[in-house]
């Protein structure tokens, strides 16, 4: 099928257009997702790391939450989910989302600063969009579902 | 009533198969007693389906803790409004919710289809059978059997997360689960086509109405999740770029393109292969969109490894899907050749393909922002994510775009624009959007993105409401006719073109509000009962919020509740008092949490003045009510143009159901040569 030139060529600049915008948005915004292990053995093997902003996820030790008094300045400890052994304290400077407790998992957006302490800027809860307990607590022993019939 | 409700989904099974067979084996040999028992075990999947369903409610509303579903997701104080929506509350009764709306639309369109259109019918029947035993299969097989039971019976259940414990919430879901469903009928019909080798627009021009209603639903149910997280989330947003969010808006983006690009085909005879594509991505968006919702794909990665049953059920019905229709484009690909060509750049058929082009590119964008993690993981082994800025910042350019041409479209002449067409139609409505822009800036307004949307917004409500004052004069001086009656006769004449305009409009309004996220402002205090405080709008006056006091209730087990904590502010505009606004911390007795946020919302036309209670100073002081411990954390927001997202959102609704209306002038223009009785569309749906 034979084209109209004028018409291929807008084509193709939208294409390219949309494809720069994605291109440019990607580099510029992205942010190394990690964990708390991969977080401490970047920063060991690449000092300047504390200074990169990443996403770590990670879970809140229980009992560790505590607020500073007076100001608006939540700490707490984060641990990996596989290796319970790494571990850092985190500063949060904003208001905390209903869905936080000291025993949740979060993704935190920030950066490792060099006197290991984790400052983060963002903090999500990850239970979020799925909004799921798991009714095997509500027994002493966790018993497996029977699949029925 | 459980029991019999598990036993109808069992036998739902070999009869969805028995359908499915049928339904290709009857199209192939052209046998109608096949073809009839195709049919009819879509009303008896319909039927079984819906026994299933009620066996979840009917457990729901037994308290019947021993299923893993009612456990996890309710318990015996729940309210009985939340017990009833239990249905749709998680993923295991979602995705039979979703089933037996599936067979339920299956079971309208083959009720109103099957004495005409029996070229489609057995088709129809058979992919249609089909995709219901897909989701069936899921059901019984993928671990996520909602008639599962526990080994033990719980004394009670876990009670339903309280931030779902909202009317928006209850909702959304089956709102988006509607529109997600009813474009399975398009695509059923496409397949169709491609199997009777019936490849004009016939096949768009008896779905065009699913179409609508499926893209009617997607819209209103999108915007419900948005009132929900504005409304519950509390922190005054409505959209995050959420994995969950993207994947309804991936369907949306290219069943809105797939609406543009049928008109070419409907009256240029173009684009065939490019609306096949579109109709076979579609569907195939509003399965991944259930599959990325109700399976934790993207959110978390780490424990991906737990539900990769589900996931490859669900890939390799999609791959499968994928695979047989690109094969069925290909054979097809003689037949479907354009009957024409495009003539000019500057030409209705060239903006909507450029409003496609770009609509696609959204799309791609927004799934590659949101698979970014899995992809660069699977390339370079280091998990890479992209947030909101990377959506803003591709989306941002190309919606600014889009709604340029929502005013070019309509206008543009079809084949070639002339010098004089285009003179004429768009010196006045650029004048109009310069003009708005500069009195904007005047005024004060300097945010770039917001300046430039509000003049585009301009140009197309100048273009739109030029056109309706045009066919209303027409028709009054014509027709003799009051403009009131002209313009509601102007309307209903021609809903489909008039009803498009009214959707447009209500589009422009919802962009017009975004932009006014811009000027958002956000202020935080920390407050004791009398103080006052003042928040200045972008708008140019003042708030005054004086803060009351806090009130406490200790909780009487009702409604889930252990205590709730209500600060009252007052509110005064410019020292005129406007009532006052309370805010609340909720403790819920299920939930080993903090409290729950509820926030305080005052809307007017121009903007809302939305107060959350970020924290109470000393919750054990206050609960005690100790009367020093009354000092609170107050977050006040004031979010101009927010409340015209609801507004554009309701017009958008109005106008499309007006262009799915049944109208006599259309049925004689759709199809001139089929004479009477050519009505397709389901009349059932409406």
């Amino acid at each position: 099928m034979k084209k109209n030139p004028r018409f291929m060529v807008g084509l193709v600049g939208v294409a390219a257009v949309v494809t720069y915008l994605i291109w440019t948005g990607v580099s510029e915004t992205m942010v190394y997702y990690v964990t708390p292990v991969e977080l401490i053995e970047k920063v060991e093997a690449d000092p300047t790391f504390h200074d990169v902003g990443v996403k770590v996820g990670g879970m809140v030790i229980r009992g560790s939450y505590r607020r500073v008094e007076g100001e608006l300045l939540h700490v707490f400890t984060v641990r990996d989910l596989v290796e319970e052994s790494a571990t850092f304290v985190v500063e949060f400077r904003d208001a905390l989302p209903d869905t936080f407790t000291d025993d949740i998992e979060v993704v935190l957006e920030g950066r490792l600063r060099e006197d290991g302490v984790f400052e983060a800027t963002t903090l999500l809860t990850k239970c979020g969009s799925r909004y799921e307990a798991a009714p095997e607590d509500l027994a002493g022993a966790p018993p497996h579902p029977t699949n029925a019939p | 009533m459980p029991i019999l409700g598990e036993f109808a989904l069992w036998i739902s099974l070999p009869v969805a198969v028995w359908g499915m067979v049928l339904g290709f084996a009857g199209g192939r040999s052209q046998r109608g007693d096949l073809v009839l028992s195709a049919e009819r075990s879509i009303y008896a999947v319909f039927g079984l389906l819906a026994i299933a369903a009620a066996g979840v409610s009917a457990a729901f509303l037994g308290d019947r803790f021993e299923y893993w579903y009612v456990a996890s997701y309710s318990n015996a104080n729940l309210e009985l409004f939340y017990k009833v929506t239990g249905l749709w509350a998680g993923q295991r009764g979602s995705l039979l919710f979703w089933a037996l709306l599936l067979a339920l639309f299956s079971s309208i369109c083959v009720l109103t289809n099957r004495n005409r259109h029996r070229e489609f019918m057995p088709y129809v029947a058979g992919v249609l059978q089909g995709i219901l035993l897909f989701f069936i299969v899921v059901l019984l097989f993928a671990d996520v059997n909602p008639f599962e039971r526990l080994d033990f019976i719980p004394a009670d259940g876990q009670g339903l997360n309280p931030q779902l414990q909202n009317y928006w919430m209850t909702i959304h879901p089956p709102t988006l689960y509607l529109g997600f469903t009813a474009f399975t009928i398009p695509f059923a019909f496409a397949v169709a086509a491609l199997l009777n080798g019936r490849l004009d627009a016939r096949w768009i021009q008896l779905t065009r109405r699913w179409i609508l209603i499926s893209w009617l639903f997607l819209s209103v149910g999108i915007v419900f999740g948005m009132r929900w997280a504005y409304e519950e989330l509390g922190w005054g947003g409505y959209w995050f770029w959420d994995p969950v969010e993207n994947a309804s808006l991936l369907p949306w983006l290219t069943a809105t393109a797939f609406l543009h690009s049928i008109q070419i085909q409907e009256n240029r005879g173009m684009l065939k292969v490019w609306n096949m594509s579109l109709v076979l991505m579609t569907f195939l968006l509003t399965i991944f969109a259930t599959f990325l919702t109700r399976s934790g794909l993207i959110e978390s990665v780490h424990s991906f490894a737990q539900e990769l049953k589900i996931a490859y059920i669900f890939l390799s019905f999609m791959g499968t899907v994928l695979a047989a229709c690109v094969l069925l484009i290909v054979y097809r690909l003689p037949e479907l050749r354009s009957e024409n060509q495009i003539e000019s750049f500057l030409s209705r058929e060239s903006a909507f393909l450029f409003n496609n082009l770009l609509l696609l590119g959204a799309a791609f964008s927004v799934m590659w922002g949101t698979l970014f993690p899995l992809i660069s993981e699977g390339i370079t082994g280091q998990q890479i994510s992209v947030g909101p800025p990377f959506f803003n910042k591709v989306n941002l350019p190309i919606g600014i775009v889009l709604l340029a041409l929502v005013g070019i479209g309509p206008v543009i002449a079809w084949r070639r624009a002339t010098k004089k067409n285009l003179q004429k139609n768009f010196t006045a409505p650029v004048a109009v959007g310069v003009a708005t822009g500069v009195v904007l800036w005047v005024l004060g307004a300097r945010h770039e993105l917001a300046l430039v949307t509000w003049s585009i917004s301009a140009f197309v409500l100048t273009i739109i409401s030029t056109e309706f004052w045009k066919g209303t004069r027409a028709r009054a001086r014509i027709e003799g006719e009051g403009y009131l009656l002209a313009f509601f006769h102007l309307v209903t004449r021609n809903r489909r073109r008039w009803g498009g305009y009214m959707v447009h409009v209500g589009f422009v309004m919802v962009c017009i509000a975004f932009a006014g996220a811009a000027y958002n402002t956000d202020s935080r205090f920390n407050v004791q009962p009398g103080d006052v405080v003042e928040v200045a709008s972008p708008f140019g006056h003042a708030y005054q919020l004086t803060y009351e006091g806090l009130s406490m209730s200790i909780g009487r087990g009702q409604r889930n509740l252990l205590w709730q904590a209500i600060a009252t502010v007052s509110v005064a505009q410019d020292g005129d008092p406007k009532g006052i606004l309370t805010t609340e911390k909720r403790q819920y007795t299920n939930r080993d949490s903090q409290p729950m946020t509820e926030v305080g919302i005052r809307s007017i036309v121009r903007e809302d003045l939305y107060l959350i209670l970020s924290a109470l100073n000393d919750t054990n002081g206050a609960l005690n009510n100790e009367p020093g411990a009354q000092g609170i954390d107050l977050q006040v927001l004031i979010k101009p143009l927010v409340g015209w997202i609801w507004i554009g959102t309701f017009l958008l609704a109005i106008g499309t159901v007006i262009a799915l209306w049944p109208s006599v002038d259309r049925r004689r223009m759709a199809a001139p040569s089929e004479g009477g009785g050519v009505e397709a569309a389901p009349a059932g749906a409406d």
